[in-house]
């Protein structure tokens, strides 16, 4: 007869099964929140990584026009750094960083933040339809295509007797023989042209972030008798470091990136290099010259040099508006 | 038993005959052809082959060739050549490059090196009609001693000037069409121009600024006033490229003077339309352009006030003046050619249908449309072709033309040499930094592909 023992303790094989479930719970706990991140991993892994590992090889080689199919980019023997030797040594290259500078900065200060926090504050603070259908409004720039919204503005810069500018303001006024503004103040047309459209990100950002704001504090701030510009300095404004953080931040590296209103605007004249900004000079030796002479590695170091300098910028942002204090738990949670 | 031999007989021949036909039948080849082209004015470019397949097709047949030639055409005017050969060079790297694309005659450099195009010259010898071709038109579509492509047009850059605004200057109708004269005999030098553009800045008949204009960016243009100053481009016994650095001091000189003290050159912007609308506003006094832009300021600009009537009653031209007195004029010829790919497998049609095209019936059409000078002996012979006045008038130029070096690396010398150009009338670099400055930079980037005299 055979003996039937007592299985010891977690050996029945109805043990085994759970924990085999277990394992399973746990290594789809494990797999699941990548499964979750794959499909934005695979697009960002080929859209973004691989081409910016390419441009940073593309970067050191001399690929051009004249030996485009017949170089072998991807051998080290082929590399060096004789781009970014022509780079710095460029005559043009001050002022190409200034005028990047100069556009980034404008941008940001009086449009892109400056005029996007006022309109937000402005529009958060009226009849709340009335602030929305302002809001709404100011993203028509957005929705139009840029060719049509570029040849608006060149048709209100134009010379006089056509020119929407010259022609209803100017010559009424006296002001001005009815030159093309666009040649006569470029960097102004330029910094209202892309900080038309990009004020409208910050409107929705800031506009969101302060109606989240709880109303107690409003209301406290008020009963305390704060001015409303006191409510705005020292309650709405701390509320909304966070949202000023990411909208300084991403509008910053967007701006040092973005070309193609000037492009079709100025494309970087009317003077040499007068409007000329790393984004465009990038474009334009990679990708676009009268006689051919498309330079893909050289336009490529520039690119290169772009990415750095968003990445110092974001870097420096970060320290500035203090990132680790504000993914800090709140004290009160810690207690 | 004699009857099923006959049948046998019978059906023998028609099976032969079936199979003989099947032999015979006819193979499409299928040719893809890219022009640069501006619609209308220069649309012959394209639909001259189009025309010619039909021609091509009864050849083969009465020669019995099986192949059949069907042509996808696609041409329209993209603006810039950077854009065009990108495309070119695209399509060749996916194994879908036009069969035939016709382009400037300074990318053969190029192309030819990276083996993209085929030399035509041992296929050319059994197509005779190519022998019309000017001589020296070949030149410009020689590398490595070898013929790369057919040229399909010339033209010739004058130097344009108002009539009107000179009359209002005080110049007779004598003194005005005595002009182009004596800029032939080298008595009306850059310098002369530049003293009445001054006065007529100084009068108020043009703005500061307007009056002597060049082409609004970079292009071929500027390399005629180089030459005119002493210049050389190339090296014929290197091939290699060259900067002359005394007549780069000239020639920048003379556009640092222009800008800074005779009231001209205002016209770097960039921007080509609002270039032929301010010329075609009557603003300007001198300017440097193309012959086929009278066509298009005719058609496309001053249509409303009279068209060609109206230009010939207004404006005048003449060539590009002598820097020096008793010197000698020039034009600058920029002849686009048709290249054949080395992906096409049937070179030999390709250049059937070229030299279809190559003749005084076709090339004529697009002379006359787009004003663009006839590219054949004797052409001005041809019925047609004596008819138009502007081809007429502007031939004699044609004695007078330079061309642009057949180098690979004539595009970076180009933007080294326009930048200084753009610089120094902006007034931020003097001649000589412009020339240290060119001198730099070809260093830098050519190395010893570059020769500095």
């Amino acid at each position: 007869m055979k003996k039937v023992s007592k299985p010891e303790r977690g050996t029945y094989p109805l043990s085994g099964l759970f924990r085999e479930r277990d394992l399973l719970l746990r290594v789809r706990g494990i797999l699941l929140p990548y499964g979750f991140l794959a499909p934005s991993l695979i697009i960002v892994l080929l859209f973004f990584f691989i081409p910016l590992v390419m441009v940073f090889i593309l970067s050191f080689t001399n690929l051009d026009m004249t030996n485009f199919g017949i170089l072998e980019w991807w051998r080290p023997t082929n590399w060096s750094l004789d781009n970014y030797v022509k780079i710095f040594t460029n005559r043009f290259f001050p002022k190409i960083l200034g005028n990047t500078a100069m556009y980034t900065a404008l941008t940001l200060a009086f449009f892109n933040m400056g005029m996007a926090l006022v309109i937000a504050l402005i529009t958060t603070h009226i009849n709340r339809r009335a602030g929305f259908a302002f809001r709404a409004l100011w993203l028509l720039p957005r929705l139009t295509p840029v060719v049509v919204y570029i040849m608006m503005w060149k048709a209100l810069a134009g010379p006089a007797p056509m020119g929407v500018i010259n022609k209803y303001f100017l010559g009424p006024l006296g002001i001005g023989s009815g030159e093309y503004l666009l040649h006569m103040s470029p960097w102004v047309f330029i910094i209202l042209v892309n900080g038309f459209i990009g004020a409208s990100f910050g409107i929705i950002i800031f506009s969101a972030a302060i109606e989240a704001i709880p109303k107690d504090y409003l209301i406290a701030s008020k009963v305390d008798g704060a001015t409303t510009w006191q409510t705005i300095r020292h309650v709405t404004i701390p509320m909304i470091k966070w949202p000023l953080l990411f909208v300084t931040t991403y509008q910053t590296l967007s701006l040092l990136t973005s070309f193609e209103y000037i492009m079709l605007l100025t494309d970087g004249g009317p003077g040499l290099y007068q409007t000329e900004v790393w984004a465009l000079t990038a474009y334009h030796r990679a990708l676009s010259s009268y006689f051919g002479n498309i330079q893909w590695g050289y336009g490529a170091a520039w690119s290169v040099v772009l990415v750095i300098i968003g990445i110092v910028m974001a870097v420096v942002y970060l320290r500035v508006f203090k990132f680790g204090e504000l993914v800090e738990e709140p004290k009160i949670d810690r207690l | 038993m004699k009857r099923l031999f006959l049948l046998v007989l019978i059906g023998c021949f028609v099976v032969a005959g079936g199979l003989l036909a099947l032999a015979q039948e006819e193979e499409i080849v299928e040719f893809y052809v890219r022009c640069w082209a501006r619609p209308p004015m220069e649309s012959w470019r394209g639909n001259n082959i189009v025309l010619a397949v039909a021609e091509l097709n009864a050849d083969l047949e009465a020669a019995g060739d099986p192949r059949r030639v069907e042509v996808n055409l696609l041409q329209d005017d993209p603006r810039d050549w950077g854009n065009y050969v990108t495309e070119f060079l695209l399509a060749y790297g996916v194994e879908e490059a036009p069969d035939i694309w016709l382009t400037g005659h300074e990318h053969i450099g190029t192309q030819a090196e990276a083996g993209r195009i085929i030399a035509l010259d041992e296929l050319m010898k059994e197509f005779p009609t190519f022998n019309l071709v000017i001589d020296a038109l070949w030149d410009s579509t020689m590398y490595k001693d070898e013929i790369w492509g057919v040229p399909q047009d010339a033209e010739a850059r004058p130097l344009y000037f108002n009539k009107t605004l000179l009359k209002e200057l005080g110049w007779s109708a004598n003194k005005i069409a005595a002009l182009p004269g004596e800029i032939e005999e080298g008595e009306f030098t850059l310098y002369d121009m530049l003293a009445v553009a001054k006065e007529a800045v100084d009068k108020g008949v043009v703005k500061e600024g307007n009056g002597f204009w060049m082409r609004p960016k970079n292009g071929p243009d500027f390399t005629a006033l180089y030459y005119a100053f002493g210049g050389d481009t190339i090296d014929t016994a290197t091939g290699k490229l060259v900067f002359d650095e005394a007549a780069g001091l000239k020639y920048y000189q003379f556009f640092y003077d222009a800008a800074q003290n005779y009231g001209s050159m205002s016209c770097l912007h960039g921007d080509w339309s609002l270039w032929h609308g301010t010329i075609t506003d009557g603003k300007v006094l001198f300017w440097v352009g193309g012959t086929w832009q009278w066509a298009e300021w005719a058609v496309e600009y001053l249509k409303e006030l009279g068209g060609e009537a109206y230009l010939w009653e207004n404006w005048g031209f003449g060539l590009i003046p002598a820097a020096v007195e008793g010197g000698k004029p020039n034009s600058l010829t920029h002849p686009l050619v048709y290249t054949i790919s080395s992906q096409c497998e049937h070179p030999d049609l390709a250049l059937a249908l070229l030299a279809k095209v190559t003749n005084y019936g076709p090339n004529t059409r697009h002379a006359i449309a787009s004003n663009h000078l006839g590219i054949l002996k004797d052409q001005t012979e041809y019925k047609f072709y004596k008819d138009s006045r502007m081809l007429r008038e502007a031939l004699y130029m044609l004695a007078y033309t330079t061309f642009l070096p057949n180098n690979p690396d004539w595009g970076s010398y180009s933007t080294i040499t326009y930048e200084a150009l753009a610089a120094a009338v902006g007034g931020d670099l003097t001649p000589q930094e412009a020339v240290d400055f060119v001198v730099e930079s070809l260093q830098r980037e050519l190395g010893d592909k570059v020769i500095i005299r």
